[in-house]
């Protein structure tokens, strides 16, 4: 089981980003997401989603998702330039397993439902 | 204080190059709640050094819907009133987790410099190297400099610098809502702009109840259908203009919001690339992203195509100028010639009621009514609307379509936030003040 991501209808709003920092810190920051609002490329309105999980990185693209085992990306800060904090340092997708009431923070504060549960 | 909030405001000096940190205390957000009720009181208690004050609202950057957006406050130098400019897309996030709440800008430096603000840092830093280049190549190079493509900046262009009444503080590389002149205030005071970058925490009092309630208000909001649409076009065709959609649709590439804001109020024209195309593009220009639609609306009015109109909306970010006052007092309506006319523009733009809110945001309700009628009801339910949202740093086109954001549960969240015991008594003597 796993998010999905459907980067054709997000919006680019960095809500998911958000809860999902807030699910490890319990306080508002950024920095403690597993789930990136890409937005490096603002000038070509090129915006998509990165999501480290486990053993991979997902790159959710408006072309398409891409996946990438760790470890075997070739350039992995390449896709990880959008954040300060590199994609690969960050902890990965636990689903929200703490969050009982909520269940995935970001499928619940999505506010266009552009992130499913697989 | 404690929660939502870095507890910090920063006073700037430009004459002196003093740089000095306040705390925010709790009894003046008891008492101004925050927003622009705190840039109003900031802006008296240093008024003697025509100050630019650049603050954010109470729950800006947290999970209460739409809390997206930041505001100058400043004397208008075209109107002589003061007024308040919303700062939107993700701009008006990047200022709190940068580490102030508020920004005190005081008096005017010897040459030219940027303000740059991060991680809880404030620097006043020379802009020989920016001063002279259009918003993009200063936007593009602090980002280079810095090493970050998320810099978040507020920047003036050639417009500003020389001083004209339709200079606008551009956000990044776009348009933003400042029709009063901003752009030429910072110029006079050789300030080109600032840069944000920050990572901070912001803590809140009761988290979990904050976010619950956060949700709650969330799932209310999604019941309206409206949300189905995207982008500035649905906005227009639902205020009364025809043949919007048919127009922009062709060259429409993607619609984008603000931080958390559930409608894309902002679209992104291509005009230069494929519009269609989904992946990267090879352009490095490839459109421009448009938040004004009464920009759009009036260049189409004058006959534009929707690319050549496009290409205007591109030009005047990048001089950093008022689009809307391009269209409206250039008498031009050719691509040449309103691309022409930025430095021969005469006449004003009409700012409506006190005259203290932007006109960028439509004077009326979006997609719902509200309960509304009649003009006069329907200005003060939008001056109202507009000091709540620039308060509590609410995306200001946003209030205006969406009635599940309450006066009663912004002060809900701002009181379970803070701690503070913050009533509609209060909020109705802030406003009252600040309409007053
Ligand atoms: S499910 Fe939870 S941990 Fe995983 S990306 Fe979403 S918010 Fe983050
Ligand atoms: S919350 Fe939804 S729309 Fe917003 S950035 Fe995340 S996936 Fe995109």
């Amino acid at each position: 089981m796993g998010i999905q991501i459907n980067a054709l209808k997000c919006t680019n709003c960095m809500a998911c980003e958000m809860v999902c920092s807030y699910h490890r810190d319990d306080g508002f920051a950024f920095l403690s997401a597993c789930l990136v609002a890409y937005r490096a490329k603002e000038k070509k309105d090129y915006f998509g989603m990165l999501l480290k999980e486990e053993d991979v990185l997902i790159v959710a693209r408006p072309e398409g998702i891409e996946i990438n085992k760790i470890g075997e990306e070739a350039d992995p800060d390449k896709k990880a330039d959008a954040s300060a904090k590199p994609m690969l340092l960050r902890e990965s997708c636990d689903l929200c397993e703490d969050m009982d009431d909520y269940g995935p923070m970001c499928i619940a504060f999505c506010p266009v439902d552009a992130i499913t549960l697989d | 204080m404690e929660y939502l909030s870095t507890d910090k405001i920063l006073v700037i000096d430009l004459n002196t190059t003093a740089i000095e940190e306040d705390e925010l205390d709790d009894s003046l957000v008891e008492e101004k709640i925050g927003g622009v009720g705190i840039t109003k009181y900031l802006y008296e208690k240093y008024q003697d050094d025509d100050p630019i004050v650049i603050g954010t609202g109470l729950l800006t950057g947290t999970t209460y819907p739409a809390s997206a957006s930041s505001q100058i406050t400043a004397k208008s130098p075209v109107t002589g009133k003061l007024c308040h400019c919303p700062i939107i897309y993700k701009v008006g996030l990047e200022i709190k987790y940068s580490g102030f709440d508020y920004i005190v800008v005081k008096g005017r430096s010897d040459s030219p410099v940027y303000l740059w603000i991060h991680d809880g840092v404030a620097d006043i830093s020379d802009a020989a190297d920016v001063w002279g280049k259009d918003v993009w190549e200063s936007t593009d190079a602090l980002r280079t400099f810095v090493g970050d493509d998320l810099l978040q900046t507020m920047m003036i262009g050639p417009a500003g610098e020389n001083g004209s009444d339709y200079a606008q503080v551009c956000y990044n590389h776009w348009n933003s809502p400042d029709r009063f002149g901003f752009g030429k205030l910072f110029g006079a005071k050789n300030l080109k702009g600032f840069a944000f970058r920050g990572m901070g925490m912001i803590e809140v009092a009761e988290p979990e109840d904050y976010v619950e309630r956060s949700l709650e208000i969330l799932k209310e909001i999604k019941e309206n259908d409206f949300l189905e649409k995207k982008g500035l076009a649905p906005m227009l065709t639902v205020l009364g203009e025809a043949g919007v959609e048919e127009w922009i649709n062709p060259i429409t590439h993607r619609n984008s919001a603000d931080y958390f804001t559930p409608y894309a109020t902002n679209t992104a024209l291509f005009f230069d690339e494929d519009p269609e195309l989904l992946k990267e593009s090879e352009k490095d220009e490839p459109g421009i992203l448009v938040s004004d639609i009464y920009a759009l609306l009036s260049l189409k009015k004058l006959g534009l195509s929707a690319d050549d109109a496009g290409r205007v909306l591109k030009a005047s970010a990048k001089y950093g100028i008022d689009p809307f006052a391009v269209a409206k007092l250039s008498g031009k309506n050719t691509l040449e010639e309103l691309t022409g006319a930025f430095d021969s523009l005469q006449g004003e733009v009409a700012i409506p009621g006190s005259g203290i809110f932007t006109p960028w945001c439509p004077t009326g309700p979006i997609f719902n009514d509200f309960d509304l009628s009649g003009d006069e009801e329907i200005m003060d339910w939008w001056e109202r609307r507009q000091a709540v949202s620039m308060i509590f740093g609410i995306q200001p086109i946003f209030s205006l379509m969406c009635p599940e954001l309450t006066e009663a549960n912004m002060l809900e969240l701002a009181s379970m936030g803070t701690e503070l015991e913050l009533t509609q008594e209060v909020l109705d003597a802030v406003i009252e003040n600040i309409l007053g």
